[in-house]
């Protein structure tokens, strides 16, 4: 018994090593990248992804996946860099009404995203990828291509106010990680995720009404991307039909390293926050230990394989598919 | 025997006899256009179907050659519809795809222009418009070995840009505004596309000139401004104060290294772009840019639709035009702050009306290969 709650000990604590290992790692090979201005760094660039990332947690861990984040990412950027401009384009003026509605937006999205999946019965994966495109193609209908500008000073001072050396959007994506885990560890909804996860039949003959636990965790990830959605405006200072690129890649990957099962059930916003600061320090790391650039690609794939085989438990999966 | 088994062998016994049906009908599919006499050389055609194929419209680019296209047919006394847009996705299958049914679609009264997506998916498309007796102009991506001259009138013309020159006098000026000392930083496109490789030699060209400007480091950023905060973040770190000055493949990079600077609280970097998008002019105007290099896309929207055309309702013969018009470097324009502002009143402010028959006024000389 204790050999085995060591090894679920192990695991559970891996990918935090593996983190902790890779900065030890590159401050060996260059120790500036062991600062507190460049950790500052690493966190404006992984602030918006740690927001996808904790809204893809929960639906990983009811067993489903959500591919929509890259049309949902851009669709709510153009969407705040729009209302925000009609109401005055200031944070001081009227330009804060700007930010609840795009979190309305942003979860009416992931609803839509839930009831397609669950109602017309079409697999998460499908039904999540396709209205992502639909929502790349509403961003680009809005923007006809073109960039548009957010400039306020107020609403930048997410990217150049600092406390503490930190931006405050960091501590924003902070306090938004915090909701994330309380609704994961202290509302009903949150160990609903992980009884649809753990076994879904169970719950369902438990009496969970599982179809309103699936569209509401889509409808709370819509949520968290609209909030990635306005920190990378503030982060960059525009918005435009390609704003989500990258993060499909970048938040499934973080929530895997970090230890959350795709088969459901295991992980949770921890994990997700690990495996997101793992891909940027390798990211920002390659860059500073100074890897030539036609190994970078190659590297972060193995670096992956590599923090999965170390942080998830594949003992207990007979397959893989 | 399991269901999964059973269900196996009664799938593979139906599937052999769809297979039969499926090559009869194949074969006859590949026996109905010969009827119909694609691959005869046809003389002039009448009111031929224009179409545009390119990449995306989810960019400032590909937006400005569209409207050049929409511009074009206008002039022509059609709507704007009249330009049929075959939008492949950054899908080279696409884009062969979508050309052979609108060439079927039309039966080959067709003229048009595309690019290709990448360099060798260029040759089959030349081909299928050849054997439909369509006509095409391409821009940007063609092998080195294919040329307009060996396709007889079928294959119009090919348009590209030279990026190492403009390039080079973006640098130069970078250099002169850091005082000829320093360290620079370049962040690139896609590693492996042409244009990337040629803004890349451009800057190394002009460092020769300056012994004293060191270049500590040029990484892909990939077209992308959140990649290029974020790699700009990560040079800071590697070289911090070292970095004098940067050298950005395009202006959508050097938005992302403008706010990486900003949140930093560094200001007055000096840096250089390409591509002459509104906003990069702007900040040219604006001092937060030094340079960035327009390519008048709606120019040659226009222009590479119009030599389609134009040379497939009789106009011009392309096999009589000598060969620096039928493969030419497009137009480059250098904007800095002196003359971003009169830049910006003809170019951007209002669209200059071109004259769609002055096929090769505003190119820049035949396409040389190097060896």
């Amino acid at each position: 018994m204790t050999r085995r709650l060591s090894r679920e000990t192990m695991i559970k604590w891996a990918p935090l090593l593996v983190l902790i290992a890779l900065v030890i790692f590159f401050t060996a090979l260059n120790p500036t990248f062991f600062s507190l201005r460049n950790f500052a760094r690493i966190a404006i660039a992984a602030a918006p992804a740690l927001m996808v990332a904790v809204g893809v947690t929960f639906i990983i861990v009811m067993g489903s996946i959500d591919l929509s984040m890259e049309g949902t990412v851009s669709l709510t950027a153009v969407s705040f860099a729009f209302i925000f401009a009609q109401l005055g384009g200031s944070l001081a003026g009227l330009g804060w009404i700007a930010i609840p509605l795009v979190l309305v937006i942003g979860g009416v999205i992931g609803l839509l995203n839930g009831l397609v999946h669950v109602k017309l019965k079409i697999p998460s994966f499908m039904a999540s990828l396709a209205m992502g495109f639909v929502g790349t193609g509403a961003a680009i209908l809005l923007t006809g291509g073109d960039i548009v500008k957010v400039s306020d000073a107020t609403f930048r001072g997410l990217l150049t106010v600092r406390w503490l050396g930190f931006p405050l959007m960091v501590y924003v994506a902070a306090f938004f990680l915090f909701v994330g885990w309380f609704i994961q560890t202290h509302t009903t909804l949150g160990r609903n995720f992980y009884a649809v996860g753990g076994g879904e039949d169970l719950a369902h003959a438990s009496g969970l009404n599982v179809t309103r636990v699936r569209v509401t965790g889509f409808a709370l990830a819509g949520v968290f991307y609209a909030i990635a959605a306005m920190l990378v405006v503030a982060r960059i200072g525009q918005a435009e039909s390609v704003t989500g690129a990258n993060f499909m890649f970048v938040s499934i990957t973080s929530v895997v390293v970090g230890g959350v099962a795709l088969w459901g059930g295991i992980g949770g916003v921890w994990n997700a926050l690990v495996g997101v600061l793992i891909v940027n320090v390798i990211d920002n790391g390659m860059v500073v230990i100074g890897l030539p650039d036609f190994l970078q690609d190659g590297v972060l794939g193995l670096l992956v394989i590599l923090a999965v085989v170390l942080s998830t438990d594949r003992k207990m999966v007979s397959f893989v598919k | 025997m399991s269901t999964f088994i059973k269900d196996f062998i009664e799938r593979e016994t139906v599937s052999r006899r769809n297979f039969l049906f499926a090559a009869a009908a194949g074969m006859g599919a590949v026996a109905v256009p010969g009827l119909f006499g694609g691959g005869s050389a046809r003389a002039a055609l009448t009111d031929p179907a224009i179409a545009w194929s390119y990449r995306d419209r989810a960019s400032a680019y590909w937006n400005s050659v569209v409207s050049g296209g929409e511009a074009f047919v206008e002039s022509l006394g059609k709507p704007k519809s009249a330009l049929v847009s075959l939008i492949n996705e950054g899908s080279t299958e696409k884009s062969l795809s979508d050309i052979k049914a609108f060439l079927a679609k039309n039966n080959g009264n067709c003229a048009i222009a595309c690019d290709a997506n990448d360099s060798p998916n260029a040759r089959p498309i030349v081909e299928a418009v050849q054997a439909a007796g369509a006509y095409v102009s391409t821009i940007w991506n063609k092998t080195d070995d294919l040329h307009p001259w060996d396709f007889g009138d079928n294959y119009v013309s090919h348009m590209t840009w030279s990026d190492e020159k403009p390039a080079e006098q973006t640098a130069r000026i970078l250099f002169e505004a850091m005082g000829g000392e320093g360290g620079v930083v370049h962040l690139g496109g896609i590693a492996a596309n042409n244009p990337a490789v040629e803004r890349l030699a451009g800057l190394k060209n002009a460092l020769k000139d300056f012994p004293k400007i060191e270049l500590l480091d040029a990484q892909p950023a990939d077209w992308d401004t959140q990649k290029g905060a974020a790699l700009m973040a990560s040079f800071l770190t590697r070289y911090g104060d070292k970095i004098k000055g940067v050298h950005c493949a395009a202006d959508n990079i050097a938005y992302g290294v403008i706010e990486a600077l900003r949140a930093e609280g560094i200001e007055n970097m000096p840096i250089v772009a390409y591509d002459g998008n509104p906003e990069a002019v702007q900040m040219v105007m604006d001092g937060q840019l030094l340079a960035t290099v327009f390519t008048n896309p709606h120019w040659g929207g226009g222009i590479s639709a119009a030599l389609a055309y134009h040379a497939a309702i009789g106009t011009f013969k392309p096999s009589e035009e000598p060969k620096e018009h039928r493969e030419f470097y497009g137009p480059t324009i250098l904007i800095t702050a002196k003359d971003a502002a009169e830049f910006k009143a003809k170019y951007l402010d209002s669209v200059p009306a071109y004259d769609w028959k002055d096929f090769w006024g505003p190119s820049n000389g035949r396409i040389q290969y190097k060896a």
